[in-house]
């Protein structure tokens, strides 16, 4: 019996500690595996935000300064629909969005989500879209003969690019090219051939004739320098936003 | 936050933010201050549409007598702009009644009438027939108490006729 219960005990002493120490390891492994499972949440609580709120938030900025002009006269806003066009452009953007992976129709719609997450995945779209559309509006010139070489130089790359073979960054990289250089073409090149309103037409007849020519020859619209900053914002934003975009809202275990 | 409302929220900045964004656009205003009062214009033109569409539409007691007492004072535009004021929706057919007189007493002439003046009578009177077909005014002071008869008075004033040159047309009376 002595033996027996010396044993029992010696076992207790033996296993009491050593069963401590793997509660006491359970319990450290346990409180890392909730930090680990807090900040995934946190991270997915983060990332739903800035897909839900933000993005709209953004591409919706985007939509407002696309189109606004500042008056060279007296500096008051000018506000310029999207021509027919721009939203040709855009609906091509989209599809090479969907073609790179930028955008993944199957994690943004899908039957597994609720009406109101389709819903929701729809508007933040259909924000990007507005946004497409408004960045064509604002890096095209208004009208006249640089509108439709501008125009035509948009539509060749992007229907070259249709068939092309893309992945995101490289699409990325494409779309800051393109856009980089037609901001370059419109804000400073085209507007450095402008002649500047405040002047009346014959003083800048006899001052700059080259300028006043150019600028009645090309039809060239008198903005304010305000508005190159303005739409440099806007493009800026506009690649932000593309950059925060998720290519798909499925939850990831 | 649970995730739909982070949904519903998302779904409501699109709408308001694309709302504003809408509206700016159709109305392009020129300034920050043009664009606040383009604003409350566009709120009050929704609030009175959303008047008629619930059926709670009212003239503006106030505004019509001022009207009113223009329009007794023989000054018709002002009449007809605070009728305008009024009666936004052209949708009453007393003040619209009113407004067609105006046109028909600014236009008359012992000599000759302003048949511009005399058409936009008729133009509101065919709108105030589809209205009411049965509107009869109440004042003592319109001679023509009736749609009708005011029509026929127009009407008369716009055909040419020999009768146009009789010099006793100089007494008649004003309705």
């Amino acid at each position: 019996m002595d033996t027996e219960i010396d044993k029992s005990d010696l076992a207790n002493s033996l296993v009491l500690p050593q069963s401590g120490r793997v509660n006491e390891t359970d319990a450290v492994a346990e409180r890392i595996e909730d930090a680990a499972v807090t900040d995934q949440v946190a991270a997915r609580h983060h990332a739903r935000h800035a897909t839900y709120i933000y993005l709209p938030f953004i591409f919706l900025t985007v939509t407002l300064l696309g189109g606004l002009r500042f008056s060279g006269g007296d500096g008051s806003f000018i506000f310029i629909a999207p021509a027919l066009i721009c939203l040709v452009f855009a609906l091509i953007l989209l599809i090479l969005f969907f073609r790179a992976r930028l955008i993944s129709i199957d994690g943004w719609f899908t039957e597994e989500f609720s009406t109101l997450k389709n819903l929701a995945n729809g508007s933040v779209v259909l924000t990007l879209f507005a946004a497409s559309a408004q960045i064509f509006n604002s890096l095209l010139p208004e009208r006249g003969l640089p509108f439709w070489v501008v125009a035509f130089c948009f539509f060749w790359i992007l229907w070259n690019n249709l068939f092309a073979d893309f992945d995101t960054k490289k699409l990325l990289r494409s779309l800051g090219a393109l856009f980089g250089l037609a901001f370059v073409a419109k804000y400073m090149l085209l507007a450095n051939l402008t002649a500047p309103a405040e002047r009346s037409w014959l003083r800048s007849l006899f001052e700059n004739p080259a300028q006043e020519a150019l600028t009645w020859l090309l039809d060239l619209p008198r903005f304010s320098p305000v508005t190159g900053y303005v739409q440099f914002f806007a493009v800026s934003l506009f690649f932000l936003g593309l950059f925060l975009m998720p290519s798909s809202t499925l939850n990831k275990k | 936050m649970k995730e739909k409302y982070i949904h519903f929220i998302a779904i409501v900045i699109v709408v308001t933010y694309g709302g504003i964004i809408v509206f700016l656009y159709a109305a392009e205003p020129r300034s920050i201050e043009e664009a606040t009062s383009k604003a409350r214009t566009t709120i009050e033109t929704i609030a009175t549409k959303g008047t008629v569409v619930i059926g709670t539409y009212q003239v503006d007691a106030a505004k019509f007598n001022d009207g009113l007492a223009a329009f007794r004072q023989d000054r018709f535009v002002a009449a007809r702009d605070s009728f305008e004021l009024a009666d936004p929706e052209m949708r009453d057919p007393r003040t619209q009644y009113y407004v067609a007189y105006s046109y028909y007493r600014q236009g008359w002439g012992r000599i000759s009438n302003d048949d511009q003046l005399f058409r936009r009578s008729l133009e509101i009177l065919d709108r105030l027939k589809v209205m009411d077909p049965d509107f009869r005014s109440d004042d003592a002071d319109l001679k023509a108490a009736s749609p009708a008869e005011l029509r026929k008075e127009l009407e008369e004033g716009l055909k040419v006729t020999t009768s146009d040159l009789n010099p006793l047309r100089v007494f008649r009376e004003r309705m």
